[in-house]
């Protein structure tokens, strides 16, 4: 086997241990402290930034739970306002309801007692200008003044007795 | 023309150099270290030099075998294992760019060397081993006994644990070795039949050596290389904490 000539052997041996040696100072001296220093400031950072990180999802996580809370009060307080608000209008509005119907009523009730009062003057109205001239011709039929008193006793009878007809 | 699928492991000096006696010359093992050791020294310093949070695709790629080999030594020595971290990443990144750099055709594989992995795996162990009687004195023969060993039992488990130390390091060096080996032996004699089987043929030895080609690159030049590595972690981390003798003294 080639790798067995031994007179190589010096030569080879030489120029590894100088080799070698050469390759260890120079990575030693100018390649493993950059390398190595940015490897542990990079392990640093991204522990520093996990600690970083859990602290922050703890933050979250407790302001998220405060929020939900607050949260929660609020739409109990917004459900309590709008339940008031709907029985507040509801109740106007029966009230509203009730005011009108009774404001109707009570135009209803004028109107009638209007009407009532009207037909009443009318049926006076008719009964006295009856009354005279059940007069006029009564003294035209008789052809004798009557007094006046006779003429209204006269009269009153004659309307009774048509009241009393006419019912 | 026939050539021998170990053709491509021999090596021919292109520049003779002496020094005070030692042959040092120059071959393409040699050239090869070189471009692996620029190549990486451009990467990883462009890598470090980048120093953004968010990376770009250099820095990233710098970043991940930097953390890889972090994890690697912090799993199996823990954080005092970081001093060795510039030790064991140059080593890890020194092989897997001798391994990967080693698929192109043309290139030299330099951990295919015998020599070279052995010579990373002796150095690997005689720290381990010097580290353990520096830390613990010689406490530290108590790593050839197991934690629970009963006392007539140490006659027979100190030679056994003898045996399995002294073949750390053998099997460090030689499965580096044989796999860079055997894989590219697979690959020349594939790209062989290649060459010489007629055209129709010859296309299926060549989608295998297109798919072994991948499987080295993708799986066993990453994986030989990580091995050797959480090895040397498991060495150095035997050394400095002494596994069984702490254990034992609870």
């Amino acid at each position: 086997m080639p790798q067995f000539e031994s007179h190589f052997f010096s030569s080879l041996i030489f120029w590894e241990v100088v080799s070698f040696g050469i390759l260890l100072f120079v990575l030693y001296k100018f390649a493993f402290p950059g390398i190595l220093s940015v490897l542990e400031e990079r392990e640093k950072k991204i522990k520093d930034s996990l600690d970083q990180a859990e602290i922050h999802r703890s933050t979250a996580e407790r302001k998220l739970k405060e929020y939900e809370a607050k949260l929660e009060g609020v739409s109990r307080e917004a459900e309590g306002i709008l339940l008031a608000a709907k029985e507040r209008a509801q109740r106007v509005m029966e009230e509203n309801e009730q005011r009108l119907i009774a404001e109707a009523d009570r135009i209803k009730g004028d109107a009638t007692r209007e009407i009532d009062h009207e037909r009443r003057k009318a049926i006076q109205e008719i009964r006295t200008q009856t009354t005279d001239l059940a007069l006029m011709v009564a003294e035209k039929v008789v052809q004798r003044s009557l007094t006046d008193a006779d003429h209204r006793r006269l009269a009153d009878e004659a309307l009774d007795a048509l009241s009393k007809s006419s019912r | 023309m026939e050539e021998s699928p170990l053709h491509p492991f021999e090596l021919h000096n292109y520049l003779t150099v002496n020094l005070g006696g030692l042959d040092i010359s120059i071959n393409k093992a040699v050239i090869m270290m070189w471009v692996v050791v620029g190549l990486i020294s451009i990467l990883m310093i462009m890598a470090g030099s980048a120093r953004r949070l968010v990376p770009g695709k250099l820095q990233s790629l710098g970043e991940i075998l930097v953390d890889f080999i972090r994890g690697m030594i912090l799993d199996t020595m823990g954080p005092d294992g970081m001093k060795f971290f510039p030790l064991i990443a140059t080593l890890f990144l020194f092989i897997l760019f001798c391994n990967w750099l080693g698929l192109i055709p043309g290139t030299y594989t330099v951990t295919s060397q015998i020599i070279v992995t052995a010579v990373f795996a002796g150095f690997v162990y005689t720290l381990s081993i010097v580290l353990g009687f520096v830390l613990h004195g010689l406490k530290f023969l108590g790593i050839l006994v197991p934690p629970g060993t009963p006392g007539w039992m140490l006659p027979l488990m100190i030679p056994i644990e003898l045996i399995s130390q002294l073949a750390r390091p053998v099997s460090l060096a030689v499965r580096l070795f044989a796999n860079m080996t055997a894989g590219h032996t697979i690959l020349a004699v594939l790209f062989g039949m290649v060459i010489s089987l007629p055209v129709y043929i010859g296309v299926l030895p060549f989608g295998a050596t297109l798919f072994v080609n991948g499987l080295e690159a993708v799986l066993i030049a990453p994986i030989q290389a990580y091995i050797f590595t959480i090895l040397t972690c498991v060495y150095l981390g035997d050394a400095v904490t002494l596994h069984g003798h702490s254990e034992h003294a609870h």
